[in-house]
C-alpha cells in the first residue's frame, strides 16, 4: 500500500468557486493543506466553511475550479478519505444501534452483498473501546448524549483507516471530557502520518489544538501556520466588514443573473 | 345562456355562483396564511379528514329527520366540522406526544380518516343510493344543486371568518412572520394558532360543497401564490387573495356554462368545482408569467436589458482606453467580438442617448457623458481588483475577469464602501490609474 | 359455489386453513373472489409497508401523497383512452394505466421542479399546485369527453369485487421489486437513509436511491390502486410502520413487523367483511374495513405501550 504520508500535500485546492442555494458562495478559493498536519477551517457563520468540506468530498457541485487530494482526484482516493458530517445532519431516532453506524465504517471493505464478517465485527468492538462507547454497543442511538453521538461518529470514522480525516465542527455542543478525549485520539491519528481538517468554531482553543489554519469568508483570507496567520489583523478581515462586502455583492451578482434586479 | 346578471339573480344560477364566491374568498384568506406559515398541507389532510363527518352528517339527517332538507346541510356542515376538527387534534397529538414527524402525521390522518369515511359510506352505497349520492357530491364537489339555503350558512360563515380574521389580524400576521418572537413579546402563541387552525377547517368545510374533498387545497393555495407574486405586504396579499379567489369562483360558474356552448355542446355543463380550481390556477400562471418583480417574463426582460448595458458599458471603455482619437467601426467590433448587426444596433442607440457622436462617415467618439459614464465602468473595475488583491489576497494576474463582470454590477453604495474601505486607492494591481470621483462627475 | 358464503369471521379462517391445507397437499384449487382479495391486499399491504418504512424514515411521505393525486390523473388520461379507443370498456386496463400513471408522473414531476427551481416556490405549496390542476383537467376533459364522471368513485376507493386473478400477479411482482433490492442492498439502503452525506462520500448515490424509491412506490400504487383505490394505499404505507416503530429498534425488525402488522390487518378486514356480508347481508368496502383496522390497530398500539411504559417505570422505581 502506497505510503500518502510521504506525499507533501494532502489537500490542494484551485480556483473553486462554488454557489450555494441562497447565501454562502465560496469564491476563488486557492491554497494548500500540507500532510501531517492538524488544520482548522474558521470564520463566520455563512462564510462557507461547511459548504467547503462538502464541496472538496464531491457532495456539492462548484461552478469552476479544481480540488486534488495527495495529487489525485477524489474519485481515486475516496477510500482514502474519511468524512464526519455534522451531528445535526442526522436523524438521532433512527431506528438503529450504536454498533451498526459505526460498522459502517467497515463497508468499504465489505462487497455490495455481503454481510458483515468476524473480522468486521472485531474492528468495530475494538474502536468503540477506544472511543468509550463498550456499554453502548447494543443501544440505540437515541440513547447518546451529544458528546457520546461525536464519539460514535469518530469511531466510524476510525474504522474507515483513511489517510485524511474532514470533520465539520466535531467539537460543537460537546462536553469537556468528551473534547479531552477526542483530542488525544486526533493527536495519535496525527502521529501515524495522517491529516485532519476540521471545521472549528472556538478562536480560543486554535492555537492549542492545530498546527495549520486557514481562515474563510466566503473568499480566502489567509491560510498557514497558526502564528504567521492567526494575527489580530487577520481575524479582523476574515470577521470584519470588508468580508461582508463580497458576501453582499455575490448575492447582487446572484439576482442580476435571475433578473430579480 | 344566461347573461352575467342572471349569475346573481337567477334563483337557479345566484345559488352556486354566490356560494361559490363566498366560499372561494374564505378558504383563499386562510390559505393565504397557511401558505406564508408554509403549512399548505395541512388543508389537504383535513378536508380529507373532513370525509367522515360528511358521511356521518348525511347519516344522521337521512335517519332522523329524513323529511328537512335544510337540515341536511347543516348536519353536513357540522359533521364535517368536527370530522376535521378531530383530525387536526390527532395530527397535533401525534406529533407532540408520540414523537411522528409532521409528513407522517398528516399522511395517516388523511388516509385513515378517509378510509373511515368510505368504510361507513359503503354500508349506504347499495342500500339507500340516495344518501349515497349526496356524500358522493363532496368528493369532487357540486356547486350546481345548490340552494339559498346554503349561500344564507355560507354567508354566515364567511362573515364569522372575516370578523376573525379582522379582529386578529395583529397577532396573526406576527405569527405568520416570526413566531418565536411573537413568542417571547409574550402574545398567547398557541391560542391564536388554535384560532387559525379552526378557521382553517372552517373554510374547508364551507369549500368542500362547491370543489369537494379531492380539490379543496388546490383552492386554499392557488390564490396565495398567484397573490404572492404580486406583493411582499401582508395585508396586501390577503386582498389579493381573496380578489382572485372570488373570481374565480365567479368564472368558475360562468364557464362551466359557458365553454360547452363554445364546443357546440349546449346541454352539457361541465363540473363547477374543477372549473373553479382551473381558473384559480390560470391566474396563478399569468401572475407567475407575469408579475412586475418575479414573473418569468419580467426576469427575462431584465436580464436581457441587463446584458445590453454590458454591451454598451464595454463598448464605451474600447472608446475611453484609446483615449481623444474617434474609434472605427471595424476597430469597435474586432475588440469586443460583437457580431456586426448587433454592433450598428448597440452604436445607434448609443448616438441617441448621448453617449457618443459620429465624427466621420463610420467613426465615433465619446461625449461628455459618455466619457463620464465610461470613466465611472473603468473606476469600478480597478477598485475591485484593489479589492481583490489587497483583501482577499489573490494574484493580480487573476482577478481581471472577475473585475469585467463586477464594473457592471456594483452599485454607487458598493463603490463609496469600497472607496472607503481602501482608501481611495489611485492605482489598480497593474499600475493602471484608478479615475478619481471628479472625474466622473 | 364459493366455500366462504354464508361464513361467519371464525369460520373464514377454518374454511382458509383447510383450503390451504387442500392446496399444499398438491390439490388443484381454483381460487374464489374472498381468496382473490385477500392475495391481492396481502400483496399490498406487504409492497406498501415495506416501502413506507423508507418513506416514514426519509420524511416525504407527503411526496407518496402527491404521487397518488398523479396517478388518479393518469387514471384519467387512462379512461379517457380507453374510452375513446374501446368505447364501452368497465375495467381499465392495467397496461394503458401504467402508460397513463407514467406520463401523469413525468408531467408533475416536471412541473413541481419547475416552479421550485424557476419560480422559487415553495416546494408543498408548488406540489399542491400542481397535482389540484392536472387533477382538476383531467376531470374536465373526462366530462368534456364522455359525458359522464363515475370514474371517480372507483379511482378513488378501489373496487375489490371487480379483482381478477392477473391482480394477484401484478402485485405479487410489485412485491417482488420492492422486496428484492431492499434486501440484496439492505446496509446501503440503511446506510444511504441514516446519513445521506457520509453515504454520498462514501462513493453511493442517494440520488439515485430516492428515485428508486419513487419508482417503487409508484409501482406500488400501481399494483394497489385496483385494489383499494388512489388513497387508502397511503394508510398501507404510514399505520403499519408506525405502529412498528413502538415495538422495535432495529431497522430489519421493522420492515418485518411493520408487513406482519399490514398482513394481520387486511385478514382481519376480509375476514370480517365476509362476516357482516353473512350475517348483515350487507357489502362493505373492503378497502375501507382494512384501513379502519390499520387505525384501530395503532391507536391500541399507542395505548399498549403507554401501558407497557408506566408499568416498566413503575417496576424500576420499585427496585
Amino acid at each position: 500500500m502506497r505510503d500518502l504520508s510521504a506525499f507533501p500535500v494532502a489537500v490542494k485546492v484551485e480556483h473553486l468557486t462554488v454557489n450555494y442555494e441562497k447565501t454562502s458562495v465560496l469564491w476563488e478559493l486557492s491554497f494548500e493543506i500540507p500532510t501531517g498536519t492538524m488544520c482548522a477551517i474558521i470564520g463566520p457563520n455563512g462564510a462557507g466553511k461547511s459548504t467547503f468540506l462538502k464541496t472538496i468530498l464531491g457532495l456539492l457541485k462548484p461552478l469552476s475550479g479544481k480540488v486534488e487530494f495527495f495529487g489525485k482526484s477524489i474519485k481515486e482516493m475516496r477510500s482514502k478519505i474519511a468524512y464526519v458530517p455534522q451531528r445535526a445532519s442526522v436523524d438521532w431516532d433512527f431506528p438503529i444501534t450504536v454498533f451498526d453506524v459505526a460498522l459502517m465504517g467497515r463497508f468499504h471493505k465489505m462487497k455490495l452483498f455481503k454481510r458483515a464478517k468476524a473480522a468486521d465485527r472485531e474492528a468495530v468492538k475494538r474502536v468503540l473501546e477506544m472511543v468509550g462507547l463498550t456499554p453502548f454497543s447494543d443501544r440505540q442511538i437515541n440513547q447518546l448524549s451529544g458528546g457520546q453521538q461525536q464519539r460514535l461518529f469518530i469511531a466510524r470514522a476510525l474504522l474507515q483507516e483513511a489517510d485524511i480525516y474532514l470533520m465539520d465542527e466535531p467539537f460543537a455542543g460537546v462536553d469537556v471530557a468528551t473534547e479531552k478525549a477526542l483530542i488525544s485520539i486526533f493527536d495519535q491519528l496525527k502521529m501515524q502520518g495522517k491529516t485532519l481538517v476540521l471545521v472549528h468554531h472556538d478562536l480560543s482553543s486554535v492555537e492549542d489544538y492545530f498546527d495549520w489554519v486557514v481562515l474563510l469568508n466566503i473568499g480566502l483570507i489567509a491560510s498557514g501556520k497558526p502564528a504567521e496567520v492567526f494575527t489580530p489583523e487577520a481575524l479582523m478581515r476574515t470577521y470584519g466588514r470588508s468580508s461582508h462586502l463580497l458576501d453582499e455583492v455575490s448575492k447582487l451578482v446572484k439576482h442580476k443573473a435571475s433578473g430579480l434586479l | 345562456m344566461p347573461s352575467f346578471l342572471d349569475f346573481f339573480l337567477d334563483p337557479i344560477l345566484r345559488a352556486p355562483t354566490l356560494g361559490s364566491m363566498l366560499m372561494c374568498l374564505a378558504s383563499s384568506l386562510i390559505g393565504a396564511i397557511a401558505f406564508v406559515q408554509r403549512r399548505s398541507l395541512l388543508g389537504e389532510a383535513l378536508s380529507h379528514a373532513a370525509y367522515p363527518g360528511v358521511v356521518l352528517g348525511v347519516l344522521f339527517a337521512a335517519v332522523f329527520f329524513p323529511e328537512w332538507e335544510e337540515l341536511l346541510a347543516l348536519s353536513i356542515l357540522i359533521g364535517a366540522f368536527f370530522s376535521a376538527c378531530l383530525g387536526l387534534w390527532v395530527i397535533h397529538k401525534l406529533q407532540r406526544s408520540y414523537r411522528v414527524s409532521n409528513d407522517a402525521a398528516l399522511c395517516l390522518v388523511l388516509s385513515l380518516f378517509f378510509g373511515l369515511g368510505i368504510l361507513i359510506a359503503s354500508r349506504l352505497q347499495f342500500t339507500h343510493s340516495l344518501w349515497y349520492k349526496q356524500i358522493q357530491i363532496f368528493l369532487y364537489g357540486q356547486a350546481a344543486t345548490m340552494t339559498d339555503v346554503h349561500i344564507g350558512i355560507y354567508a354566515i360563515l364567511g362573515l364569522v371568518i372575516l370578523f376573525l380574521l379582522y379582529l386578529f389580524y395583529r397577532p396573526i400576521q406576527a405569527i405568520s412572520f416570526d413566531k418565536y418572537f411573537t413568542e417571547s413579546i409574550g402574545v398567547q402563541v398557541p391560542i391564536f394558532e388554535s384560532i387559525i387552525s379552526i378557521l382553517l377547517v372552517l373554510s374547508i368545510v364551507v369549500g368542500i360543497r362547491s370543489v369537494g374533498v379531492v380539490l379543496m387545497s388546490g383552492m386554499l393555495i392557488a390564490p396565495a401564490i398567484a397573490a404572492r407574486q404580486w406583493t411582499h405586504k401582508f395585508s396586501i396579499l390577503l386582498i389579493l387573495a381573496g380578489a382572485f379567489a372570488v373570481c374565480s369562483g365567479f368564472l368558475g360558474n360562468y364557464l362551466s356554462l359557458q365553454i360547452p356552448i363554445w364546443f357546440h355542446l349546449p346541454n352539457l355543463s361541465l363540473p363547477t368545482g374543477p372549473m373553479i380550481l382551473l381558473t384559480a390556477s390560470f391566474f396563478c400562471f399569468i401572475s407567475l408569467l407575469f408579475s412586475p418583480e418575479t414573473g418569468l417574463i419580467s426576469r427575462c426582460v431584465r436580464m436581457i436589458s441587463f446584458r445590453d448595458r454590458r454591451y454598451q458599458e464595454n463598448i464605451l471603455k474600447s472608446f475611453w482606453k484609446k483615449g481623444e482619437t474617434p474609434l472605427t467601426f471595424r476597430e469597435i467590433a474586432n475588440r469586443e467580438a460583437i457580431p456586426h448587426w448587433l454592433m450598428h444596433f448597440l452604436l445607434y442607440r448609443l448616438t441617441a442617448q448621448g453617449w457618443i457622436v459620429k465624427t466621420g462617415k463610420r467613426t465615433f467618439q465619446l461625449t461628455l457623458d459618455g466619457h463620464q459614464r465610461a470613466a465611472r465602468v473603468v473606476r469600478l473595475h480597478r477598485l475591485w481588483e484593489v479589492y481583490l488583491v489587497d483583501y482577499l489576497g489573490q494574484h493580480a494576474g487573476k482577478v481581471h475577469r472577475s473585475a469585467e463582470e463586477m464594473e457592471h454590477i456594483l452599485s454607487p453604495e458598493l463603490e463609496k464602501e469600497l472607496s472607503e474601505l481602501l482608501k481611495d486607492p489611485k492605482q489598480d494591481p497593474h499600475s493602471q490609474p484608478i479615475p478619481s470621483i471628479k472625474e466622473i462627475l | 359455489m364459493n366455500p366462504y358464503w354464508g361464513k361467519g369471521f371464525f369460520d373464514f379462517f377454518l374454511t382458509l386453513f383447510s383450503r390451504l391445507f387442500i392446496w399444499i397437499r398438491g390439490e388443484p384449487i381454483t381460487l374464489v373472489s374472498d381468496e382473490v382479495q385477500l392475495l391481492v391486499l396481502s400483496g399490498v399491504a406487504i409492497a406498501a409497508s415495506s416501502v413506507g418504512v423508507f418513506l416514514i424514515l426519509k420524511r416525504i411521505t407527503m411526496l407518496a401523497n402527491s404521487l397518488s393525486h398523479t396517478l388518479l390523473l393518469g387514471v384519467v388520461l387512462a379512461y379517457l383512452f380507453t374510452f375513446s379507443t374501446l368505447h364501452e370498456s368497465r375495467f381499465i386496463d392495467v397496461k394503458i394505466l401504467l402508460v397513463g400513471a407514467l406520463i401523469a408522473a413525468l408531467l408533475t414531476t416536471l412541473l413541481t421542479q419547475m416552479l421550485t427551481h424557476f419560480m422559487k416556490l415553495q416546494e408543498d405549496a408548488s406540489i399542491g399546485l400542481v397535482f389540484t390542476t392536472l387533477f382538476a383537467l383531467g376531470v374536465v376533459l373526462v366530462t368534456l369527453f364522455t359525458r359522464s364522471s363515475h370514474i371517480g368513485a372507483e379511482a378513488i376507493m378501489g373496487n375489490v369485487d371487480a379483482l381478477h386473478p392477473d391482480d394477484i400477479k401484478l402485485v405479487v411482482l410489485v412485491c417482488l421489486f420492492n422486496l428484492v433490492p431492499m434486501a440484496l442492498f439492505f446496509k446501503e439502503c440503511r446506510m444511504i437513509t441514516f446519513d445521506a452525506g457520509f453515504a454520498k462520500a462514501s462513493g453511493l448515490s442517494p440520488s439515485l436511491f430516492h428515485y428508486l424509491l419513487m419508482v417503487q412506490v409508484a409501482a406500488t400504487a400501481i399494483g394497489s390502486f385496483r385494489a383499494v383505490g388512489v388513497f387508502l394505499f397511503l394508510a398501507f404505507l404510514t399505520g403499519p410502520v408506525l405502529a412498528a416503530r413502538l415495538w422495535t429498534q432495529h431497522l430489519s425488525s421493522l420492515i418485518f413487523l411493520s408487513i406482519g402488522i399490514a398482513l394481520f390487518n387486511t385478514l382481519i378486514a376480509v375476514a370480517f367483511s365476509r362476516h357482516v356480508l353473512t350475517y348483515f347481508q350487507y357489502p362493505l368496502s373492503t378497502a375501507g374495513l382494512v384501513v379502519t383496522s390499520i387505525g384501530l390497530f395503532y391507536f391500541l398500539s399507542l395505548v399498549l405501550k403507554k401501558i407497557w411504559k408506566s408499568k416498566f417505570k413503575n417496576a424500576t422505581i420499585s427496585l
